[in-house]
This record gives C-alpha cells, structure tokens and sequence, in this order.
C-alpha cells in the first residue's frame, strides 16, 4: 500500500495541493482588493452616509471588523463558493457566473483545442515537407506569432465576411433571431443544442460559432506552431530518433516518439495559451455580442463593483490553476523526468 | 506545496523565443562578458571590410529609427487636431483626411500618428520596468531559493507570488487593475510591468540557476567579493541574455495588451489618441462596411510590432556572431 502511494506521488502531491493554492490565491487577491483607494460606502450611498447608517451598511457589505477578521470570514465563504453579493445589483456573484462562465470555457476549449489540432498539423507538416509551398507559408505564419491582435482579426473578420460578402449571420450572439433559445442542461451552450435534441439550433449556433473561434485560432495558433516547429526539428535530428530508425521501427512508430518528445514544451504553451484565448474570448465576445463572463465583466467594471472583479480574480484563477494542472499531469505522463524527485542527471 | 510542485519547473510558456542556454562559446564572444571581444563579427570573418559591413547592419535599424522619431514629433505632424472634431463624420479617404474620419468625426491620419507616442511610450517605459523588476527577482529567487533558513522559505515564497501574478491571464488581470486604480498612463504602465515582469523572472531564474555553480562565480566568492557585488558583477551579466532576447516579444505583447484594454474600454479617456479605442469604435463601423477607421490604427499596429521584432532579430544576431 505503502509502495503504491509513493509511486503515485507525483499526481497525488499535485492534485492535493490544489486547494492550498487557491486559498492563498483568494487571500492575496481579498489584500490587495482591500487597499485599494476608495470607499465602497461612499460610494454606494453617493457620500450621504452618517455613522449610524455607515456602520448598517458596512456590516451587511462585510466590511465591519478588523482586518484578519475580514479575511478569515472570506475565506471561509470562499470555501463555501460563497463569493459575496454585487453592491450595485445585490445578486450572488456565484451564481452570476455560474450562468456566464460555462459558456465563455466552451468558446475557449474550442478555440484552444482547434488551435492545438491545427497546429500539430502544419507544424508536421512544415517540418516534414520543407519544400512544400504551404511549409514556407506555414513558417512565416509562424514568424509573426503573436503579432496578430485577435481584436484587429475579430473586426476584419466581421467586415470581410459579414459586412462585405454577406456570408456569416450578423454579430449579435450566438443564436440567429428566427430560432428559439435553448433550454439549458449544462450550461454549455454548443453542447446543450446535441443533448436536447434541437440540431436546427445547432447548425444556426455552428454559424455563428465560426468567426469567432476562426479569430481565436488565427490569432493564438502561431505561437503554437513556432513552439512545435522548433520542437519537432530539434527532435527529428536527435539520437532517439536514429536509434529507431536504425533498429527498424515501423515509421508510425518513429513518428509517434518523435512527437512524444516535441510535445512537452507546447503542451505547457497550451496551458497560457489557455489563459489567453480566455482573455480573448472577453474581446470575441464583445465583438460578436456573445453573452459570456465579458460584458459582467466590463459593467462591473464600469460600475465598480469590487465583490463581482474580485469573485472574477478568484474564479479565473482557479480555472487557471486548474488547467496548469491538467498541463503538468500531461506532461509528467508524457516525459517521466519531470515527475518532482526524478533524478535526470 | 513547496517543493514537490513542479510548476516552477516547466520552462517559460509565453516566450515562444528559443530559450536554449546560450552555449560557452557564445558566452565568450557576448560583448556583455568579455569587452575586449567586442567586434566578434570582424574576428570571425575577416574578409569583411568595414563598408560593406555597416550597411547591412544597419539597414534593419532605419524603420526602427523612423518609428522613434514618430513617436517623438508624430503628435506635431497631425494635420488636424487629433483631439477636436475636424470634418464630416465617417467620411471616407480623401485629400483633405487622408484615412478619413470616424464616427464622431476625428481624423483618422492625425489620431494615428499622435497615437504612436501614446502606444510607443507606453510600451517601452513598460517593458524596461518588467525586465528591471523580472531581473531582480529572477536572481533573488534564482541565488537564493536552495538555501536553507527564512532566506530561502522568503525566496521560495516570492517565485511562487510570481507564478500566482501568471495564473490570472494578463489581459483580464489588467482590466480589474486599472478599473480600481483609475485609466491613466501611469497605472497603464505598472500594471503591464507587473503582468509581464514574472515571465522575465522565469527566464532569468533559470539561468541564474545554470550559471550560479559555474567555476568563476566560486572563484569570485573566494576571491573574497561580497555576495551582492558577485551577484551583479557575474552573475547578472551571464544570465540576462533570453531576457534580452525576449524584450521584442515582451513590446509585441504590451503593445497589444494596451491596445486590447483600450479596445475593452479600460484604455484612456476617449479623445486620447490610442490604437485600441480606436480600433474599437471603428469596430462599429466595419460592420456597416466603413473600413477605414479601424484598418488604419490596425495597420500602425502591426507594422510597429513588425519593425521591433526586425530590429531586434537583427540586433542579437550581430551579436552572436
């Protein structure tokens, strides 16, 4: 038993110290959020408050006592996924986001995951067939990786295709106007159409899905490419590779422990490429009026609502973490010798 | 949760520039290291002359020279004023406004050039501030986290803030910062050297970790110098060179994030020339078919980014060499 849990360490100790990173995370952020400038009292009353009425609000807002008081009763809702109540609207942030959130990940994943399939693809193919024209392509896409602003694709995007050629559905959500909403399952907005059956909803959805996650792959892809172009020529040029083909490896075999060995540094890529293509699902979704966490974000920002930006840090950085995560479990699956204590010298 | 996690392992995610460990003979020849070896390029090929070298080496710095003058006199070449109202709104190209007007009725040409001093500075003054911070605490962390005592738990503990400071997206965490501290370029400016100085902590960790048991930095400490002046005199010079090499992906991205802020509407105040507002409230006119206000910012943009990553690329291979 003994045995079995010390081999399992490595996932184990990862997993487990999950929930320790997040709380110290909420910890740090309730900081930082508390010294901001600004009174949310005044605020909120306009400056009319008097001490009687101050002392009211500040207790029904959370902020009456000292400061580790305040921090521990945030971090025991916070546990609870309790994230307070928006000043201005009075509704459960948890629950704000509980309607928003699915929806921006589905638009995310599949963003990320086209990205990544694409990428694997024409980086093999640039590294295989150096001489085809679509590899020279390939590669000066590759060069300017990360220079393509997903705004500035999202907007031509939208005059290209909506404004002059008339082939994609007006930027105004996900649903043309003539199809019924959904009614929702789990939240997932592209999933909740297949579960419930309604395809036409589906195919309208598949419409207008297209620009938008077409913007997030051609702005997000490059770096990827560049990371597993570098990777994949490194790899077909190493020792493991010519002791394969010398042995007499099938040459499904090479190829597999090539791109076992070119896959580690962009899986970590994908990992923050997560993290980017959540950022620019908040543009895509301002661009193509997409209901998602993007607009609560930008009215709580507007309008100040400091428990909503910061349930938004705490959310988004478990989502975060949690996807780091996944990238070190596949990686540490992928290449032993990045498992915690692996001796690889 | 110290140390048995790996993420501090994982090799630097968001700098898609080759990272590879600048191998000895290239830390020879690095002018930082050794001054004498200053002209590694005439050493190596000495059929070069002078003549026909100079132009070749500083042909890809012009466009980086015409965009620092931009940035500089620019906001004094508008034709119009970029912050005043000066035609008929959303006019298309013509003599009079060369990239045409906006919705509101700003010129476009002047809005983009003034534009160049907003953006350019903004994402200079940034990048200098994250790699200066990114470099002190890649060698605080990188010297100091093996050792035993609260010197090492504090420098264990500081690389972990840092990889907190990276879980949250960059762009999103700048959008809450600057909806709580107030738009203006000052917060622009720390909030992006607070984003991107983790990644340039990563990168000089890791090779302040490579270089820290090399031979001459014991034989400096035992030469008697005091940790600090070892620190800066030997070991910094060796270890911020992918830092160096990054500092054109790290402009490249704080050039759009200011952008994406500004297109968010977090950026500054409306009149304020910016490629990002820009572009933003051209967004609303390229859906009705008026391209003009949003290709012309866009355009600026991406070419600004083009011209470092040139300059730059030319800039280190001169070096190598």
């Amino acid at each position: 038993m003994r045995q079995t849990l010390r081999r399992q360490r490595w996932w184990l100790a990862r997993i487990i110290a999950l929930p320790f990173q997040l709380i110290v995370f909420a910890a740090v952020s309730f900081l930082l959020v508390h010294n901001i400038p600004g009174d949310p009292v005044a605020v909120l009353t306009g400056g009319q408050a008097d001490a009687a009425n101050r002392a009211a609000i500040e207790k029904q807002l959370g902020l009456d006592g000292s400061l580790p008081t305040q921090l521990m009763r945030y971090l025991g809702h916070t546990l609870t996924f309790d994230l307070g109540h928006s000043y201005i609207t009075g509704r459960s942030v948890a629950s704000e986001f509980g309607d928003r959130l699915p929806a921006t990940i589905e638009l995310t994943l599949m963003g990320v995951f086209l990205s990544a399939v694409l990428a694997l693809g024409l980086s093999y193919l640039a590294v295989t067939r150096p001489r085809n024209p679509v590899s020279y392509l390939v590669r000066g896409y590759a060069r300017i990786a990360g220079g393509l602003p997903d705004f500035a694709v999202g907007v031509a995007a939208v005059f290209v295709f909506y404004a002059t050629l008339h082939w994609a559905p007006a930027p105004l959500g996900r649903l043309s106007s003539d199809v019924d909403d959904v009614p929702k399952v789990t939240g997932l907005p592209f999933l909740d159409t297949i579960l419930t059956g309604r395809f036409d909803a589906s195919w309208s959805m598949a419409g207008h899905l297209a620009l938008p996650v077409a913007t997030l792959v051609i702005s997000q892809a490059g770096v990827l490419v560049k990371m597993l172009i570098g990777g994949l020529e490194e790899a077909v040029d190493a020792a493991p590779t010519r002791f394969r083909i010398a042995s007499g490896a099938s040459p499904a075999m090479v190829r597999l422990s090539l791109v076992r060995r070119a896959l580690p540094p962009a899986v970590t890529t994908c990992g923050t490429l997560f993290g980017y293509a959540l950022g620019g699902a908040v543009i895509v979704e301002a661009i193509f009026g997409f209901a998602g966490i993007g607009s609560y974000l930008s009215d709580s920002v507007s309008s100040g609502d400091i428990p909503a930006m910061q349930g938004f840090l705490v959310i988004v950085a478990a989502v975060s973490l949690l996807v780091f995560l996944l990238v070190d479990l596949a990686n540490m699956s992928l290449d032993p010798r990045r498992r915690p204590g692996a001796r690889t010298d | 949760m110290t140390s048995t996690t790996p993420t501090s392992t994982t090799p630097a995610p968001t700098t898609p520039a080759p990272t590879t460990p600048a191998s000895p003979t290239t830390a020879a020849a690095d002018p930082l290291v050794g001054a004498p070896l200053a002209a590694p390029s005439a050493v190596a090929r000495p059929e070069r002359r002078g003549w026909t070298r100079w132009p070749r080496l500083a042909l890809p710095l012009v466009p980086l020279a015409a965009l620092v003058a931009l940035a500089v006199i620019g906001p004094w070449l508008t034709p119009h004023n970029p912050e005043r109202v000066s035609g008929p709104t959303s006019a298309p190209p013509s003599g009079e406004h060369l990239f045409g007007t906006d919705t509101s009725g700003l010129d476009v040409f002047s809005q983009t050039l003034a534009a160049f001093r907003t953006n350019v500075w903004i994402a200079t003054v940034a990048v200098l501030l994250a790699t200066a911070g990114g470099a002190l605490l890649g060698l605080l962390t990188g010297m100091n986290e093996s050792a035993r005592g609260p010197r090492g738990l504090a420098a264990r503990l500081l690389g972990r803030i840092a990889d907190f400071v990276q879980a949250v997206p960059g762009m999103l965490l700048g959008l809450i910062t600057v909806a709580f501290y107030g738009a203006s370029q000052t917060t622009l400016v720390l909030t992006l050297g607070v984003v991107l100085a983790p990644l340039q902590a990563r990168l000089v960790r890791t090779e302040v970790l490579r270089v820290r048991s090399d031979a001459y930095v014991d034989a400096a400490r035992m030469a008697g110098l005091s940790e600090l002046r070892l620190t800066l005199r030997h070991v910094l010079p060796n270890s911020c060179r992918p830092a160096m090499e990054n500092l054109s992906v790290l402009f490249a991205v704080s050039i759009i994030l200011t952008a994406s802020l500004g297109f968010l509407g977090a950026g500054l105040p409306t009149p304020k020339p910016e490629w990002g507002a820009m572009i933003s409230r051209g967004a609303t006119d390229a859906a009705v078919g008026n391209w003009w206000p949003a290709t012309f910012p866009t355009l600026a943009l991406i070419i600004t980014v083009a011209i470092i990553a040139a300059a730059s690329s030319a800039l280190l291979r001169r070096r190598t060499r």
